[in-house]
């Protein structure tokens, strides 16, 4: 069967894989063949007809050719050359060449590297332009349709990549075209703003708008002298050599102007790595490679072009502190020594227990292990937490107790590769949108299957093969009957148990209340749709579960969580490519954060304070004595502040009088403090209550790593200085420490990381040299560097190495009553970050998206005689928050939604209470019954025109280059049809 | 009890302070880069004692104007055969005959010089030009002449 496949290209024998794509094999061979619509990280698209090679005697275009064995390749004859120009020449006619002055000349177009390697001295037929205008409409990229080459890229990334459906050609018109949706402008359409058609465009025809007249020496002039200036470049051009060399040339010295430093994106946890091109401290531009180890060429909104907050003019640029009913600004050296002062006579009188930190989820590992580091060196107190514990502690947790290591089993390429994907209560198109377009395009492409478990008809819902809303905070009941029902049928993976499970028969046991009648009544999904899912499961070959908030965020979330990953156990779906557990975390660098040690009862790489042996190692390193007791969690931080046993907090990078849960007892707490630094970019709700504020810098302005979802280690460089006024977190930490009498001396976020991987034995191997550039590393990572992309290939972290089941049990804690009667679920916008400090701050998302509204059923709205625009206020146990109503099939019956990414009066948190997660004290933010008062009965629509949810997309796979081929004016260039 | 607060008195430096750490900031830089800056300032110099910085000055002030009047004139349709001509020029000098052409010139030269001598004084009957073609120097700018607008005429 091994038979080898042997290619003869121009005489040459290579060996190829079976059915290898011809184009993939030549480019390997050092043989070169022009190739513009090719990109690997697309695919074969053949609408350019540039890389036309013969074979067996026939002219083809190599990238549409698969090979086989014994064929006979030649590129260089003088027929196939001529076809290639033709190819060329057809290009060149609808993509003027005035390099020196366009902004896309920086040595990456691949028009121009085209022609000049092929060496096209001059043109055969004179450039026609089109009749379309130029679209500007949009945000954020615009659309010149006389530089459009229609090569597609752009529309194979939308339909196919990015899957957002809205780009298409249309072939069949007089003059092809990109149209979005059913032709409307850019703004109008269903275009979600993604970027990567502008990302995957080969020249200036898609370009991002922060490029236009900043990225050239002279593209900044008025238009009509920019076109005197195109037109002067072409009359001086006799031949493209001398052009070439001009822009070259140009290109070389925008070099000097323009950086491009990498970075690794900082919103939610997927992880995207990409190129960041600045000018000074302006950005034109974000750049993905294909090296990209997340994301690939991807990337969403916020993203690519989320980033005005860096700039913003209301960041702050010099520490504050509280005078009576003002802050005042003073300079680094007198706020620090305030800090340290105050700091040091609370400990004094009170004892080290009565202050807390709070590290951020935002920040670098760097800074969250100093954080800890500052919080039980320093201080002496275990008091030290981040924001996990508002999210994904639970998952965390559920991991803990099955299967060892606290984070996602694989890659994200495990999830594109699974056969079956479960989510839920997830919606990851919006949360997650990166790592949510691998499973479209799997699903859409390669037969992945998909049931999307959740309250809300979102996106993925829309798109799965099947749809199940359970009733809320029931996932546990349907995921056990489910697992029961599968054990019952016998279609457990038998041999998968016996290897590496433990504790079966005690929870064979604890399923028994889990019947198929208990879980229909609980959930309200019918008896024979669960057995389907049941066997659905047993029989995929693969299957991964995704999880976020909507499992997490109940009084049950570590429970579910731990059902979850039982589920896969009894199914063998641990440790095979394409299976796994999967919390999707939500915040640039949730994962890292925890891993690094800001936790009250761990060290970094989850090293429990009360071990012994483990506190000695830290005590060693540190040179003091470390406290042993696990010290408070947020929220029973909050608690003690009101008990009145906690009296400083500092909170890095992290707006809790919003995003924590009953923001009302929250805020009253704070104003209870003796001390309350908050350090942050903006001054924030929270940040209003402190004493003393410490103007950060964002991820742009420093060094450091963050970890994603994956587990993954990424460096991020510093594409330009902190602000005036502003340090990095590390370094106003690290300040603390001196003027508080411990001189820690990092020069460099390098020096943090070496030190707490010389300590902590999961990232042993990870160092500054393994991770340069796209490089990362996925934990544990062993001293040799050998790191773990997938998990428990050679069984779980345990003694045995086997992993545990784990019994549960169930009780419906919540229900919405006759008082309080809808149930108010809560999430993300696509377009909006958490509280929204960050995002609001573009224009170009809030033009489209300029706040968050109300998503009320049709049912509900006919019931309450309220239409769409309506206002409304809702009052729970706790507060009240107001807003304006959309009314859509998103959501059903009494259920309403409403998107955290708020920091006004519609801030959800308004309406949480103390309820929590009943293991990890997670706030349950998705248990909140609520009655609504109408304010207004209806209105103008919270959801602008120009939004991209009023959109129609425009389904079909790739480009459809085959209507291309049939139009009349169509001929395949040879030496015959291309004369 | 700490109540939530927004108001925010600015830390204003004097324009002393303003100055004096400015000062700071550039006599560091001094210290840092003296030959560079030592070097720089002979390069002024030099400039300015040629008043090619006058000229500098007023183009970098005038850049856009000066620019946009270049192009807008430049791309003008009566300049077109001279854009045309500037690339053609430069492949004109590669396909002439540079060292035939220097032999040619020099030659010229002496022509030249023999003319300015004697050439304006004298009067030349027709028989001083029969005469004259016995003269070696004479004939073989005659037999050049000759074989020059043969070969001119051929195509």
């Amino acid at each position: 069967m091994n038979e080898h496949t042997v290619v003869k290209i121009n005489g040459n024998e290579y060996l190829a894989d079976p059915d290898q794509n011809l184009l993939d094999l030549i480019n390997t061979t050092g043989e070169q063949v022009p190739q513009i619509c090719y990109n690997e990280s697309l695919g074969p698209i053949q609408t350019c007809d540039t890389c036309i090679v013969q074979v067996d005697g026939e002219l083809v275009r190599a990238c549409g050719t698969s090979v086989k064995a014994g064929m006979k390749v030649q590129t260089k004859l003088p027929h196939v050359h001529t076809a290639q120009k033709e190819s060329l020449d057809r290009i060149l006619e609808k993509h003027e060449l005035y390099c020196t002055v366009c902004d896309y000349n920086n040595g990456s177009c691949e028009i121009h590297n085209t022609m000049a390697e092929f060496g096209l001295e001059h043109q055969s037929r004179p450039f026609q332009p089109s009749s379309y205008e130029k679209d500007n409409s949009g945000s954020f990229y615009r659309y010149d349709p006389d530089q459009c080459i229609l090569c597609g890229r752009c529309v194979e990334v939308c339909q196919d990549v990015q899957v957002n459906e809205t780009l298409t050609i249309d072939w069949e018109r007089q003059e092809p075209r990109v149209i979005w949706d059913n032709d409307v402008p850019i703004d109008e359409s269903s275009c979600v703003n993604c970027g990567q058609c502008s990302t995957v465009c080969p020249c200036n025809a898609m370009m991002e708008k922060g490029m236009e007249g900043e990225a050239g020496f002279l593209t900044d002039t008025e238009p009509g002298i920019l076109k005197s200036m195109i037109n002067l470049t072409k009359k001086v051009e006799t031949g493209y050599g001398p052009l070439f060399a001009v822009s070259d040339s140009e290109a070389a010295m925008r070099e000097e102007t323009i950086s491009k430093e990498k970075t690794v994106c900082t919103y939610c946890g997927v992880g995207c790595s990409f190129d960041v091109w600045t000018k000074g401290r302006q950005i034109l531009k974000v750049e993905p490679s294909a090296e990209s180890p997340a994301n690939g060429i991807s990337t969403c909104v916020k993203g690519k072009f989320g980033w005005d907050y860096v700039n913003s003019e209301e960041r702050l640029q010099k520490p504050l502190v509280r005078r009576d009913d003002h802050f005042e600004e003073v300079d680094w050296d007198e706020a620090i020594a305030y800090v340290a002062d105050r700091m040091k006579k609370i400990k004094a009188e009170k004892g080290a227990d009565h202050l807390a930190f709070i590290a951020s989820s935002k920040a670098t590992n760097e800074e969250s292990y100093l954080m800890q580091k500052l919080a039980r060196q320093v201080i002496g107190t275990n008091n030290v937490d981040n924001c996990s514990r508002y999210c994904q502690a639970p998952a965390t947790k559920g991991l803990f107790r099955t299967v060892g290591y606290g984070g996602d089993s694989g890659s994200i390429d495990d999830i594109a590769s699974s056969k079956l994907v479960l989510t839920i209560g997830s919606n990851t198109a919006e949360s997650h949108p990166v790592l949510a377009s691998r499973i479209k395009r799997s699903q859409k492409l390669f037969d992945q299957k998909l049931f999307v478990f959740d309250l809300r008809k979102h996106e993925m819902a829309k798109r799965a093969d099947r749809f199940y809303q359970p009733k809320s905070g029931t996932d546990l009941v349907w995921l056990s009957a489910v697992a029961k029902y599968i054990l019952d049928q016998g279609w457990e993976d038998q041999s998968f148990l016996n290897d590496w499970v433990n504790g079966f028969d005690e929870y064979r046991r604890s399923l028994e209340p889990f019947t198929m009648e208990y879980a229909s009544e609980l959930t309200g999904i019918s008896i024979e749709e669960l057995k389907q899912v049941a066997q659905e499961i047993a029989e995929a070959e693969s299957m991964v579960v995704c999880w976020a908030m909507g499992v997490t965020q109940h009084m049950l979330g570590s429970d579910t969580s731990t059902a979850i990953s039982n589920l896969l156990l009894i199914t063998g779906n641990y440790g095979r490519p394409g299976t796994g557990a999967y919390p999707l975390r939500g915040h640039n660098n949730v994962q890292g954060c925890s891993d690094f040690g800001s936790m009250p009862n761990f060290f970094p790489g989850y090293e429990k304070t009360e071990d012994d042996e483990v506190r000695a190692r830290y005590e060693k390193a540190w040179k003091t004595d470390l406290p042993k007791e696990p010290g408070m969690d947020n929220h029973e931080m909050i608690e003690a502040i009101h008990d009145g046993e906690l009296s400083m907090m500092y909170v890095m990078g992290e707006d809790t009088g919003i995003v924590d849960a009953n923001i009302n007892y929250v805020t009253d707490a704070f104003e209870k403090l003796d001390l309350f630094i908050v350090q942050d970019l903006f001054l924030t709700k929270t940040a209003e209550y402190a004493d003393v504020v410490l103007p950060a810098s964002p991820s742009l302005e420093k060094d450091g790593t963050f970890t994603n979802t994956e587990r993954r280690i990424q460096r991020l460089y510093k594409s330009f200085e902190p602000l005036e006024g502003t340090k990095p977190d590390w370094e106003i930490l690290q300040l603390i420490a001196k003027s508080m009498g411990y001189d820690w001396g990092y020069t460099h976020p390098s020096e943090i990381m070496h030190e707490a991987c010389g300590l902590a034995s999961l990232f042993a191997g990870v160092h500054y040299d393994r991770l340069e550039g796209y490089k990362s590393l996925q934990w544990p990572v062993a001293e040799d560097g050998t790191d773990q992309p997938l998990l428990f290939t050679d069984g779980f972290p345990f003694e045995d190495k086997k992993a545990k089941l784990y019994p549960l049990e169930y009780e419906l804690m919540y229900e919405p009553n006759e008082e309080f009667d809808l149930h108010v679920n809560n999430g993300r916008l696509l377009e909006h970050f958490h509280e929204g400090n960050m995002t609001y701050k573009s224009e170009g998302i809030r033009r489209k998206t300029p706040n968050a509204f109300i998503e009320v059923s049709e049912e509900l709205a006919k019931e309450r005689g309220i239409e769409e625009g309506a206002e409304v206020k809702l009052i729970s146990d706790s507060g009240q928050a107001t807003g304006v109503v959309t009314v859509t099939d998103r959501v059903r019956g009494k259920e309403i939604f409403l998107p955290l990414n708020d920091n006004g009066k519609s801030a959800i948190n308004y309406l949480t209470d103390n309820r929590v997660d009943k293991d990890t004290d997670t706030p349950a933010y998705k248990e909140i019954a609520v009655k609504m008062k109408v304010l207004k009965k209806k209105g103008k629509s919270p959801i602008p025109h120009n939004n991209h949810r009023r959109g129609n997309p425009v389904p079909q796979v790739s480009v459809n280059v085959q209507k291309k081929w049939q139009r009349e004016d169509y001929v395949f260039p040879s030496k015959k049809g291309g004369q | 009890m700490a109540r939530a607060i927004t108001d925010i008195k600015r830390y204003e430096k004097t324009r002393e302070q303003q100055v004096e750490e400015n000062v700071q900031e550039v006599k560091e830089a001094v210290a840092d880069n003296k030959e560079a800056i030592l070097k720089g300032i002979e390069m002024l110099r030099a400039l300015e004692d040629e008043g090619t910085l006058d000229t500098m000055r007023a183009f970098t002030r005038r850049k856009d104007e000066t620019l946009a009047n270049f192009v807008k004139e430049i791309d003008k349709d009566q300049y077109e055969p001279l854009l045309r001509n500037i690339p053609e020029l430069v492949f004109l000098l590669g396909d002439l005959n540079i060292s035939g052409l220097r032999d040619l010139s020099s030659r010229l030269n002496n022509g030249v010089e023999a003319m300015e001598n004697e050439g304006t004084k004298q009067k030349t009957s027709f028989l001083d030009l029969a005469k004259a073609l016995k003269d070696p120097e004479i004939n073989r700018s005659m037999t050049m002449l000759m074989h020059f607008l043969k070969g001119m005429g051929r195509k």
